[in-house]
């Protein structure tokens, strides 16, 4: 079985090696009967890939220890779902995952029949098989994943515990998804750029997988983060880690982009801009993918070894200098027809947007990538800490939402005062009320009561700007009767109430981030059974300890009681898994939550007198990040639900219009 | 003319958040040396905050709720020692022999205090050999 895959393995490299050979010279010639052998062959792609990704998954499935990668991810006792997610738990298997979602997008992408960009498809599947056959290669030369030993063994070595959590069957295909995705937007722009079909073709076609991806990333770093807080017992949801921060820079750029090109559909601005961003996107996966899997940088999510080192590296600099020195070859054909009249618009508001994404996205690259530098060249071994990102980073972040606050308000074109008058009254008015409120309440940190102002500004100016589009539009409609309901006119103009959902989304993520990073309490305590600590207005008592389970694990469960005042609030159980394959325990923290804070506790250390170590957190405001998430998911889905239909652009009040505003958002196709 | 206001302003911005990754830097950066650096350096890094590897040496007094003396060997050389105090809750992993990094400040009485130890464990993916 395992020779088998290995053997798909080499046949889809072919295969891909065949597709981007066909591809190519049937662009360049322009012969139809090249350009489908390129594409059939692409579709066998994935067939292969398929096929080597289930006989993985039957190795798995089945216990098949012989099979190197099944015996080191896996155990006989470990449950079904634990399984199916050892295709990405380990190095070699989340490379192959890699692997076959790029081709999955691949084939859906060469399907779908779309007339404007036609013309540059062969050279967009040409740009999304080379990629492939990186991943292919690395698959069959650095990092087989259907290796096998010699003496099979009788029980694998079992998944590790820390990653026997239901966020372990979601956390990781989301966030490789999200990664995967861009390289179709990215294909896309180099195609435009190497066929010289540069109008708006090629980004009506990406925007929908641009958002795709970006949604997937977006929603996978939510879930990492809420991973790692209710898993590894610190009391936090972000510890700026590399691989962590890996993920959060393509999604940066990606945020970048898609403003950008909302720029670009209406006023035919920023073209060159725009593609500069997904060039950068798509190389910051990769450069992503290239942290997690080398050994650059200590970290917890790190696999460690360094065989891939020189494919990565070869990936990247021919991807990104390839992509960069074509931009420039370009370049005179990429004007735009308009350029900036005012810089106090809606364009300036989103340049200043995009230039606040891209310095945040270079301080976190500078501050990942230092020690891997500073050590290069001086031998000193040196960690940037977490204040380094949290202090660089606050004020950039806070400016982003001010942004999209005041974005929501401004115009196009140029801001007429009058709108913006009327628009800005109600929110400043909320936000005095909030700084009002807070100082009252005894809040002096000024950072944090900025922070929460700011925050309500932006929501209510957001949802006040809505209000005001709604009841205008109910208005119009009382003329004429057949003009729908006001959720209909909603989906019709899905990307803007989507983008206003997910503005909202960020700014209730940033309350909960605010809150508990400023007004969290943590205090550590060593108690005897029945002993208590206090902390706010809680009394935590330390009922007991359990010791359960078996020699190959050993269950440890703490009792504890919440009281507020003398009421009873909550019982709660921190426990620790003691694995003996295993030497890290694992933590399982109690929490218990309410939309005001969360009350947190981890069991760290005990001895025979049952005398045991606690680290008990009360963290403010933190559901909110999780509420945050949710609805940033589903604005997300809505921007990228496809549009149908063209459509007016909805009104508010007697604004300005521009001859050249009402064109149609475009169609993902 | 236009475009005069947009570089002004990006180089506004820029420098100001130079200013702050510098700030935060010197808040957030912290130097990891060898035993036997540390102690070659000492006259310099009295109360900085710094981090140490070193193995546990046989000889640890540890006792639930109270501070936890120990000794960690340098591993380049295998010979020089280092004497550490630590308050908080030992981690789990924490044993002789164990290669540990603890973070804290080295005193002029000759004792390092550590605010906390971090076990090296072999990577989380792979299984301990």
């Amino acid at each position: 079985m395992a020779e088998f895959g290995y053997t798909v393995l080499i046949l889809a490299f072919v295969a891909s090696l065949f597709s981007i050979a066909s591809s190519a010279a049937g662009a360049r010639q322009k012969r139809t009967d090249l350009i489908n052998a390129g594409r059939n062959s692409l579709l066998a792609v994935f067939i292969l890939v398929t096929l080597a990704e289930v006989i993985l998954l039957i190795g798995l499935v089945t216990h098949d220890f012989s099979i190197k990668y099944v015996a080191e991810y896996t155990s006989r006792a470990l449950p079904v779902p634990y399984l199916i997610s050892g295709l990405w738990a380990g190095n070699a298997g989340s490379l192959l995952f890699w692997a076959w979602l790029l081709s999955l997008c691949a084939a859906v992408f060469v399907l779908r029949k779309s007339s404007t960009t036609r013309e540059i498809m062969p050279h967009a599947s040409a740009v999304v098989m080379f990629v492939q056959m990186f991943f292919l290669i690395m698959l069959i030369f650095a990092m087989n994943p259907f290796a096998t030993l010699p003496t099979p063994p009788a029980d694998g070595r079992g998944l590790n515990p820390l990653l026997e959590n239901p966020a372990m069957v979601i956390h990781p295909p989301l966030l490789l998804a999200g990664y995967v995705v861009f390289t179709i937007p990215f294909a896309l722009a180099v195609a435009a750029l190497m066929s010289r079909k540069l109008g708006d073709e090629w980004l009506n076609r990406a925007r929908g997988w641009a958002v795709l991806a970006w949604l997937l990333l977006g929603i996978g770093n939510i879930i990492g983060a809420w991973w790692a807080y209710v898993e590894l017992g610190w009391g936090g949801y972000w510890a700026w880690d590399p691989v962590e921060n890996a993920g959060l820079m393509p999604w940066l750029v990606g945020t970048a982009f898609l403003h950008s090109i909302t720029i670009q559909k209406r006023r035919g601005m920023f073209k060159r801009w725009s593609m500069m961003l997904i060039i950068l996107s798509f190389t910051l996966t990769i450069f992503g993918t290239f942290l997690t899997r080398s050994n650059l940088l200590q970290s917890v999510h790190t696999f460690g070894e360094n065989t891939l080192v020189p494919f990565f590296l070869a990936l990247l600099l021919i991807s990104f200098f390839g992509s960069l020195a074509l931009l420039t070859y370009r370049e005179k054909e990429l004007q735009g027809k308009e350029s900036t009249e005012s810089f106090i618009s809606k364009e300036g508001a989103f340049l200043l947007n995009n230039l606040f994404l891209l310095l945040s996205t270079l301080v976190i690259f500078i501050g990942t990538l230092f020690p891997a530098i500073a050590e290069a060249l001086t031998g000193t071994q040196v960690e940037v800490g977490k204040s380094f990102f949290n202090m660089a980073n606050l004020p950039i972040f806070m400016a982003i939402i001010v942004l999209a606050g005041v974005c929501v308000i401004t115009s196009w074109h140029q801001l007429i005062l009058k709108d913006f008058k009327r628009s800005v009254i109600i929110p400043a008015i909320v936000t005095l009320i909030i700084i009002i409120a807070l100082l009252i309440s005894g809040r002096r940190e000024w950072s944090s009561v900025v922070s929460f102002a700011i925050s309500g500004f932006v929501i209510t100016a957001t949802l006040y700007q809505w209000l005001k589009e709604l009841l205008a539009r109910r208005r119009a409609a009382a003329d004429n009767p057949k003009s729908g309901t006001s959720l209909g006119f909603m989906w019709l103009n899905k990307n803007r109430y989507g983008a206003y959902l997910v503005h909202i989304s960020i700014v209730l993520i940033a309350i909960g981030v605010i809150g508990s990073s400023v007004y969290s309490v943590e205090k550590e305590a060593v108690l005897s059974p029945g002993e208590s600590i206090s902390l706010n207005q809680y009394r935590v008592t330390y009922d007991k300890l359990n010791l359960a389970g078996s020699e190959s694990r050993m269950i440890i469960t703490a009792d504890m009681s919440i009281y507020d005042g003398y009421k009873l609030i909550a019982k709660l159980t921190p426990q620790k898994f003691i694995d003996a394959n295993f030497e890290q325990p694992v933590t399982e923290v109690a929490i218990r939550s309410t939309p005001v804070e969360d009350i947190y506790i981890a069991l760290d250390n005990w001895d025979s007198t049952r005398k045991a170590s606690f680290r008990v957190l009360v963290n403010p405001l933190v559901m909110w990040i999780w509420i945050g998430g949710g609805v940033f998911f589903i604005g997300g889905l809505i921007c990228f639900w496809p549009q149908r239909t063209r459509l007016e652009e909805p009104q508010a009040g007697k604004t300005k219009r521009s001859p050249q505003e009402t064109r149609p958002p475009g169609k993902p196709e | 003319m236009k475009k005069k206001k947009f570089i002004i302003g990006g180089i506004i911005i820029l420098i100001g958040v130079i200013l702050l990754a510098y700030i935060g830097f010197q808040a957030g950066a912290t130097y990891y040396y060898e035993v036997g650096e540390l102690l070659g350096k000492a006259d310099t890094l009295y109360d900085k905050t710094v981090k140490v590897g070193g193995e546990v040496a046989p000889g640890v007094e540890q006792e639930l709720g109270k501070p936890t003396h120990f000794t960690i060997i340098d591993i380049t050389d295998g010979t020089t020692t280092l004497p550490v105090v630590y308050n908080g809750s030992l981690p789990y992993t924490f044993q002789v022999g164990r290669h540990v990094i603890v973070e804290g400040q080295y005193t002029q009485s000759g004792v390092f205090e550590a605010k906390s130890i971090m076990t090296k464990c072999p990577s989380k993916y792979e299984p301990a050999q």
